[in-house]
């Protein structure tokens, strides 16, 4: 079993073993490990264990979480790793046995997180962050008819949004030269892009001709044969 | 439509056994790359069981034109079809996974990745769990048609590291998803359309660890015969110590009535021209 020294002044305070699946550490009384003091956070730092694996997560706490005199994010802590919490210290150590399947170099060993736990921790991370965070990806595309021919805005939710003559189109537009598909839109890792089928029917955005595909920005307008539309987006729930 | 496709899996330099995975059907348009995690063997079942549970199931849903509410799980209503075919298989993929690592102590902890293209009359399917990748490759870029879920992507999404500290993140390999460890698994799917002469490189994390994204770019973009690419991208990660399995597939679109279409348009400038 591993354990945790809590070392203060050269001093040892106290000594956890680790006998969870995770320890928190922070100056409030619920955690595992209390460290009180002004320069540790509330809900300062969390180790969590996964297989033979002990990952340390700073909890965006205000002073920062160091190992080793490296500022962390997160860390797969290892024996004799020192972790510096505001001015307390605490010494990471093994059992010989973990120590002996570390050394296994299982460091590029693909392995699978198993906690819900840890989903909510990088979700709270987030909310933390989520003025850094750039949430374009997330976000919902909607498009809206700017020629007066169509009904309002369409949210494209469909990961393939078609656009033409055909029935089966989520965008259907009339017209003699309209193809049954004219054009696409796919929701991809990256954002929204429109492609041009290669129909007849030119498919443009702010006046440039696409002939393949374009990502789509906030105001870009789109036209499709004498068809005129907008997009533009914006933050949605179900985003993934 | 002519498919070109090539796939190569490698053990690598270091590993004993290949726990990668893959199937090229250009009859069914259905490609998959999955990379197996756990000891004894249990790794290589787990990737192999995946996949021809995948590839079973779709084929048989789309033979019988499966109606979405007949499939495995609720279906997705962002995705046509056939992508709630593919959405549902991995869904059911998994169940059997996690029910066989439950049931028999050999199986305890297996798991694994999956990527699929599905190449369908209408649209392309793009599938992904864990960190086993899709690029597509079109004109001059390559961009992902595939989600990382490991704790370095989910970190980089939100802005919590840079992606300088995320590449050299001992996290790196911490998946936050796979086939396998859970009775439930979501998998981002992506569905583009068709646009001729694009081209797909399914792999497995083997190759993206030791080749970055412009250096696949250029091997692409650099050879013609989708089996000579593939060679070449699997020597190029065992050049820089090859330290896990690697495996790659390419496939590559040809509009055959490329032609026909070619008149039509000529016609069309022609008259245009003249007016």
């Amino acid at each position: 079993m591993a354990r945790v020294i809590l070392v203060f002044n050269k001093k040892v305070i106290k000594e956890y073993p680790f006998a969870k699946d995770s320890m928190t550490i922070g100056r409030d009384e619920v955690n595992d490990i209390v460290i009180d003091n002004l320069a540790v956070s509330g809900h300062h730092a969390r180790i969590d264990k996964t297989g033979d694996t002990y990952i340390l997560t700073d909890l965006q706490s205000t002073n920062g979480t160091f190992v080793n005199d490296k500022k962390i994010t997160s860390h797969k802590l290892l024996h004799k790793d020192k972790v510096i919490i505001g001015k307390h210290l605490l010494f990471f150590a093994m059992s010989k046995q973990e120590q002996a399947k570390a050394k296994d170099g299982e460091l590029d060993k693909t392995m699978i997180l198993d906690t819900a736990r840890q989903k909510e921790l990088l979700e709270k991370q987030a909310e933390k962050k989520a003025m850094a965070v750039p949430a374009q990806k997330g976000k919902l595309g909607i498009i809206t008819f700017i020629d007066g021919s169509g009904e309002g805005e369409i949210q494209l939710t469909k990961k393939l949004t078609k656009i033409g003559k055909a029935e089966t189109s989520e965008i259907r537009l009339g017209g003699v030269f309209m193809p049954p598909t004219a054009a696409t839109i796919s929701r991809r890792p990256n954002g929204y892009a429109i492609s041009s089928t290669g129909g007849r029917t030119k498919v443009k955005v702010n006046d440039q001709v696409i002939k393949e595909s374009h990502y789509l920005k906030d105001f870009d307008t789109i036209e499709i044969g004498s068809y005129k539309f907008q997009f533009y987006s914006q933050d949605s729930k179900d985003a993934k | 439509m002519k498919i070109t496709a090539a796939g190569l899996s490698d053990v690598g330099l270091k590993r004993e056994s290949n726990e990668d995975y893959l199937t090229i059907d250009n009859s069914t348009g259905l490609y998959i790359v999955a990379d197996g995690m756990g000891g004894h063997q249990a790794g290589e079942v787990a990737s192999r069981v995946a996949v021809q549970i995948i590839q079973k199931n779709v084929n048989n849903w789309i033979t019988k034109n499966s109606p979405m509410v007949d499939l495995f799980d609720f279906p997705d209503m962002t995705l046509s079809q056939r992508g709630n075919y593919i959405s549902s298989s991995i869904k059911l993929a998994n169940r059997v996974i996690y029910e066989m690592s439950q049931e028999y102590t050999e199986y305890k902890g297996m798991g694994t990745t999956i990527v699929i293209l599905a190449i369908m009359p209408s649209t392309i399917i793009a599938a992904n769990v864990g960190d086993s990748r899709i690029y597509l490759i079109r004109g001059d870029t390559m961009e992902p048609l595939s989600k990382e879920h490991s704790m370095v992507a989910e970190q980089l999404e939100m802005g919590l590291i840079s992606e300088e500290e995320a590449k050299i993140s001992p996290l790196r390999h911490i998946l936050t998803r796979n086939l396998g460890s859970t009775g439930i698994v979501d998998a981002d799917v992506f569905e583009i359309e068709h646009i001729n002469n694009d081209r797909f490189l399914l792999c497995t994390d083997g190759l993206t660890d030791l080749v970055s994204d412009d250096e696949i770019l250029s091997i692409i973009k650099n050879g013609n015969d989708p089996d000579y690419i593939c060679q070449q991208l699997v020597s190029e990660a065992n050049k820089r110590g090859g330290y896990d399995n690697i495996t790659v597939s390419l496939i590559c679109l040809n509009e055959q009535n490329d032609e026909k279409q070619g008149i039509i348009r000529r016609f069309g400038t022609f008259l245009k021209n003249k007016k």
